[in-house]
């Protein structure tokens, strides 16, 4: 009874694992259809964090959890499932960091033209 | 329980999906307008060669290739502060 509750939970998360996979593919390739198609550097960057969040933090959450249930990996499947899922996080933490950086030294030093612009409150503020 | 059999037949065709994403961020990579083009492109394809190289060590079920996505996705963020520390640098003049 309690080895086939067991057997059932794996499959469950077996199946979320493989969900989140797919889901961070079709992200994926939403995001890179973007960066490709949209106007300027300023737009192009929401592209990027789908890319970033949805491309590749979600699937590596799946990774995560098809590793941890995945027994012909051996006794390291632990250390594979750790691995995936900590890099999940430091992408989480360090990607919006990164895109906000480059877009400050982007408008501060006019490396790209704001082509599409409604309103520009950071270039008022430093005139 | 063993999940070869299912994996063997899907990473395949999601590393397809994968590829056809790098390749379009090759094309901003390479034919970007100015430089944070570039350097945008070459972030989210790292963090997509990131996934990459965890599906290809789940396709050959080892354990100790998932270790190349943490470098490369360190990587990526340090490529990303040094470019525009690297501007910034050159509009303070100091």
């Amino acid at each position: 009874m309690i080895r086939m509750l067991g057997e059932i939970i794996q499959q469950i998360v077996f199946g979320i694992g493989v969900c989140l996979v797919t889901i961070g593919a079709v992200f994926d390739l939403l995001a890179a259809l973007g960066l490709v198609r949209f106007p300027c550097f300023y737009v192009r960057m929401h592209a990027a964090t789908i890319g970033v969040i949805g491309g590749a933090v979600v699937p590596l959450i799946g990774v995560s959890l098809i590793s941890l249930v995945s027994d012909q990996l051996g006794p390291y499947r632990f250390m594979f499932a750790g691995i995936s899922f900590f890099t999940a996080l430091l992408i989480m933490i360090t990607a919006p960091v990164g895109t906000h950086i480059l877009a400050n030294a982007a408008h501060k030093l006019d490396l790209s033209p704001k082509e599409p612009i409604i309103v520009d409150k950071m270039g008022e503020d430093k005139r | 329980m063993n999940t070869s059999w299912f994996l063997s037949l899907y990473i395949p065709v999601i590393t397809c999906v994968f590829i056809a994403a790098i390749t379009l961020y090759m094309y901003r990579i390479l034919r970007g307008p100015t430089i944070p083009d570039m350097v945008l492109g070459i972030d989210c394809m790292s963090y997509d060669l990131a996934v990459f190289i965890a599906l290809v060590s789940l396709y050959y079920d080892t354990s100790f290739l998932i270790i190349g996505s943490l470098m490369i996705s360190l990587w990526a963020f340090m490529f990303d502060v040094y470019i525009s520390k690297y501007y910034l640098k050159k509009e303070l003049g100091d």
